[in-house]
């Protein structure tokens, strides 16, 4: 048997890693693990990959959330767009505009140009005496008084 | 009670492993029957801890039979389900913090032999242990593949993609710093 410088000769090691695990692998109940190892290749087992990890960073995050949100509003206005405001046309202009000559369809849209005016008119069948101004009030009176 | 499975005769690796690509389960539980605790002791070897023991002999197998077709005979199969074995407690290294187990109260329960001398080899295979888990991966699994299961260099290398010549200068490095801190 060769021994080396030191001591400790090849076949000393060997003897010691040929025990390595030896009782644990004796421990093993293989019939067992024979079956679970089929019932797992029965049931289409897939084997276990490490899961990857990777640290997500807070901004990272932040910016994942302001990404959602913001498809998430994308989405929402194409499926519910917002109503335009129903500009009131004047009685002049309600005609068929597909009618309308060139001319005249360029008189319309000037039209449009013009600033409404928004004063109230006020009809005496849908007001009282106190939504009446100052000088509406006097002129009532002398009517009344005429 | 089961109805007990019919005996496969005797056959070869690659006959089980035919047989087993044909749809045969007892082939597949033979090929387990075969080498599952010479799976175990590297995976041991390896610092496996014993309680992870049986989940990764049963990776082992399982990747080994969902991968067999590529399985060339470049190597014999139980050298090549020992290096799938290293991958997968390699990839169980990476999802839990290593666990070693020190069989202590174990070596002093066991049955026959010298209490005291069965402590001391117990101490020699737990350095042992301790210094594989120092060495590179490539040199302790090739320690291990020669001095524990008993493979030929030109074995090992086709296991391990490398040379043989590679191989045993591997092995040398392993042996060599294993001696240092057995000392």
């Amino acid at each position: 048997m060769m021994h080396d410088a030191d001591g400790v000769h090849d076949e000393a090691l060997r003897q010691v890693a040929r025990r390595l695990g030896a009782e644990a692998a004796d421990r093993l109940d293989v019939e067992r693990t024979a079956q679970a190892v089929v019932a797992r290749l029965r049931a289409g087992d897939v084997p276990q990959r490490p899961p990857i990890r990777w640290m997500q960073p807070a901004w990272m995050r932040a910016a994942a959330v302001i990404v959602v949100m913001i498809g998430v509003g994308v989405v929402y206005r194409v499926l519910h767009p917002v109503a335009q405001p129903q500009v009131p046309q004047p009685d002049s202009v309600n005609v068929e505009l597909a009618a309308l000559r060139p001319s005249q369809l360029q008189d319309v849209i000037a039209s449009l140009d013009q600033p409404v005016e928004l004063t109230p008119t006020v009809h005496a069948g849908d007001a009282g005496v106190e939504d009446l101004s100052e000088p509406q009030l006097q002129s009532l009176l002398k009517a009344m008084e005429d | 009670m089961p109805p007990a499975e019919p005996a496969l005769a005797p056959a070869g690796d690659a006959q089980l492993i035919a047989a087993w690509q044909a749809g045969d389960e007892r082939a597949a539980a033979e090929l387990v029957r075969r080498h599952a605790r010479a799976v175990a002791r590297f995976l041991a070897g390896l610092g496996a801890p014993e309680a992870d023991l049986d989940d990764l002999v049963q990776e082992t197998f399982i990747r080994a039979f969902r991968a067999v077709a590529s399985f060339r005979s470049q190597c014999q199969f139980r050298t090549w389900l020992l290096t799938i074995g290293g991958n997968a407690l390699k990839d169980l290294g990476r999802r839990l913090a290593r666990r070693r187990v020190v069989p202590l109260d174990e070596r002093l329960e066991s049955k026959d032999g010298d209490p005291h001398e069965r402590t001391v080899a117990g101490e020699t295979e737990d350095r042992l242990r301790h210094g594989l888990t120092r060495l590179p991966r490539m040199q302790r699994e090739v320690f291990l593949l020669r001095a524990q299961q008993g493979l030929e260099y030109g074995e090992i290398a086709a296991a391990l993609d490398t040379t043989p010549g590679a191989a045993r200068v591997h092995y040398h490095h392993a042996v060599k710093r294993l001696k240092e801190w057995l000392q």
